[in-house]
């Protein structure tokens, strides 16, 4: 198997994006989600994150996007401390991210272009670069041709493109991708992955949670592995 | 926010609201009812209105004066008194044994100094003179054909026994008693007729209308709430995803709540001009059978109240459009996005 690596990661390490200090996450439930989580990601890094089900990967990234909040600890991401973030400020925050889902989480009822142009709009960029980026993002999925189709028209790997597009048409510093290959055939697995390591090379940090270990081993980048709320391995400077 | 998001926001309202077509009808249908219900009270409460103002316009006081009639058929003067002054057991009695001390009133102008007396309380409207020779009149004209007759002796025998009197209208029904007890109270009044049962009724009645009014609008402008904010929930659960998705690439709670507020607030204003289309129809029609059946003018013109009503039903519209979709919104803008997408 052909292995990749993303040049990014040869180059000096940059300041942190993102940084996790003693972070503890349980919730009311009493489920222990995360215990003493310390971790540090340069800008720039493209970061695998593993592990089982249950092992907190969800709570991590859940973590980094405020959708929850630590119990205990101090979170920094892309110079925003959450550590106490009021709630109006958590849209700032999210501008400065893209998130690609798993079930790829795209509108119906809206075509190629109107779902990736969405995103623009939700920040309230100008019609005219909403014209441009859109076109830009959709080209650099490989989706030009098909922005006047609808979602129900595109096989699962282009509707992940999609996703990816519109992920990227902010230009945000850091994609965090929660199993964006979970529900597409092993060929456009890989192609995905190659475009997040083709962006990762132009300089955008990306956070990507996967199960499978075939990407993990071909494409050579930093692994965090969870088990059980605890960072068990991380290969950040060497192999794991 | 730019100009241009704004305007981006409001047509995804627009498209919302007809996207969302089959509920909308539903409340405008209910909307539009609950405006031609709160129309139709406003218009009756102002027909009545009306019509008590005219029943009041009736209501009038007649307050008797003390003056040669009422010495010579209320008075019981006692000619027997041994209490008179050196002044009145000179003075000569007339051919009906009345001396000129036995009453107050003399003469027309004395009693019209009282009628301005009297029209300088604080309730009272307007005072009118009636003299006794229009008194009797009026007596007259209110027999049946013929019965007249039986007051001509009078006339002629022992003049006229009605004494002159102040017509006296009021202002405020609710302060009638109190105006006819200081009008009592004058010296130069002998006797008061007022009708302070009517009064009372016309009191009440407006009382009971003015409340009742309050609680028809303020139950159906609740109900108008509800039912906007169940077509804003209906709506954002069929938005679910787009929210789940704009919270998560960075909107604000203004941006994901504005095409909510812009549906809410269309629905109300198309409720708005759909009642007032309806309540004009309804009360012409009503209105031209009243005058055509009774024969009576005496009823509120539409034109009058059209611009009242369509601002009242644009503002309960509007009103009850943001305030619902505000509510509603506010509730689920806590979640996050995938909370969101899981609702």
């Amino acid at each position: 198997m052909e292995q990749f690596s993303s040049s990014n990661e040869n180059s000096m390490p940059q300041k942190p994006i993102i940084e996790f200090r003693g972070v503890s996450k349980t919730y009311q439930t009493g489920t222990h989600a995360l215990e003493d989580v310390n971790i540090s990601i340069a800008k720039g890094e493209f970061v695998f994150v593993v592990g089982s089900s249950g092992a907190g990967k969800s709570t991590f990234m859940k973590l980094i996007m405020r959708e929850e909040k630590a119990n205990t600890g101090k979170i920094i991401v892309n110079g925003f401390n959450l550590t106490g973030m009021k709630r109006k400020q958590v849209p700032m925050l999210r501008r400065t991210m893209g998130i690609v889902f798993q079930d790829f989480r795209l509108i119906p009822t809206m075509n190629v272009y109107q779902n990736v142009a969405f995103a623009m709009h939700v920040v309230g960029a100008a019609g005219k670069d909403v014209r441009r980026e859109v076109t830009k993002a959709l080209a650099k999925v490989g989706l030009g041709h098909k922005a006047r189709s609808m979602p129900s028209q595109l096989s699962g790997g282009e509707q992940q493109r999609v996703g990816l597009a519109r992920a990227l048409v902010n230009n945000p510093d850091i994609i965090i991708a929660d199993e964006p290959t979970g529900n597409v055939d092993p060929n456009m697995s890989y192609e995905i992955v190659t475009m997040l390591t083709e962006i990762n090379r132009q300089g955008t940090t990306i956070l990507m949670v996967t199960h499978d270990h075939n990407l993990v081993r071909d494409f050579q980048h930093r692994v965090i592995m969870l088990d059980r709320g605890k960072i068990v391995a991380d290969n950040a400077g060497g192999t794991l | 926010m730019k100009l241009g998001s704004i305007k981006y926001l409001a047509g995804e309202g627009v498209k919302n609201t007809w996207s969302n077509r089959l509920m909308t009808i539903a409340s405008v249908g209910v909307l539009v009812a609950c405006m031609v219900i709160i129309g139709l009270a406003v218009l009756i409460s102002e027909n009545v209105s009306k019509a008590i103002g005219n029943l009041e316009q009736q209501n009038v006081v007649m307050a008797y004066m003390k003056d040669y009639s009422w010495a010579l058929y209320d008075n019981d003067t006692d000619d027997t008194s041994s209490e008179t002054t050196e002044a009145e057991s000179t003075e000569e009695a007339d051919k009906n044994g009345i001396k000129a001390s036995d009453y107050v009133i003399h003469n027309e102008e004395e009693a019209k100094a009282l009628c301005d007396e009297i029209a300088k309380l604080p309730n009272v409207a307007e005072v009118i003179f009636v003299s006794s020779e229009e008194g009797l009149n009026s007596v007259k004209e209110s027999m049946l054909e013929g019965q007249e007759e039986y007051f001509t002796f009078l006339d002629d025998e022992y003049g006229n026994p009605i004494s002159c009197a102040a017509k006296i209208k009021m202002k405020d029904m609710a302060l009638f008693g109190q105006t006819v007890e200081k009008i009592r109270e004058m010296d130069a009044i002998s006797a008061i007729q007022s009708y302070d049962d009517l009064a009372e009724k016309i009191n009440s009645i407006k009382t009971g209308l003015g409340v009742a009014g309050v609680w028809i609008i303020a139950i159906l402008v609740l109900i108008s709430l509800v039912i906007v904010s169940n077509t804003i929930r209906v709506t954002m659960y069929t938005r679910k995803l787009e929210i789940s998705i704009m919270k998560a690439v960075g909107a604000t709670d203004a941006f994901v709540r504005i095409p909510f507020v812009v549906e809410g607030m269309l629905i109300g204003l198309i409720s708005a001009l759909i009642a007032e289309g309806i309540l004009y129809f309804c009360y012409r029609v009503s209105t031209e059978t009243i005058i055509s059946t009774l024969g009576t003018n005496d009823i509120v013109k539409y034109g009058d109240m059209a611009w009242i009503l369509l601002a009242l039903f644009m503002a309960i519209g509007v009103l009850a459009g943001i305030i619902g979709s505000v509510i509603m919104i506010s509730k689920y803008l806590k979640k996050e996005g995938s909370e969101f997408a899981a609702i």
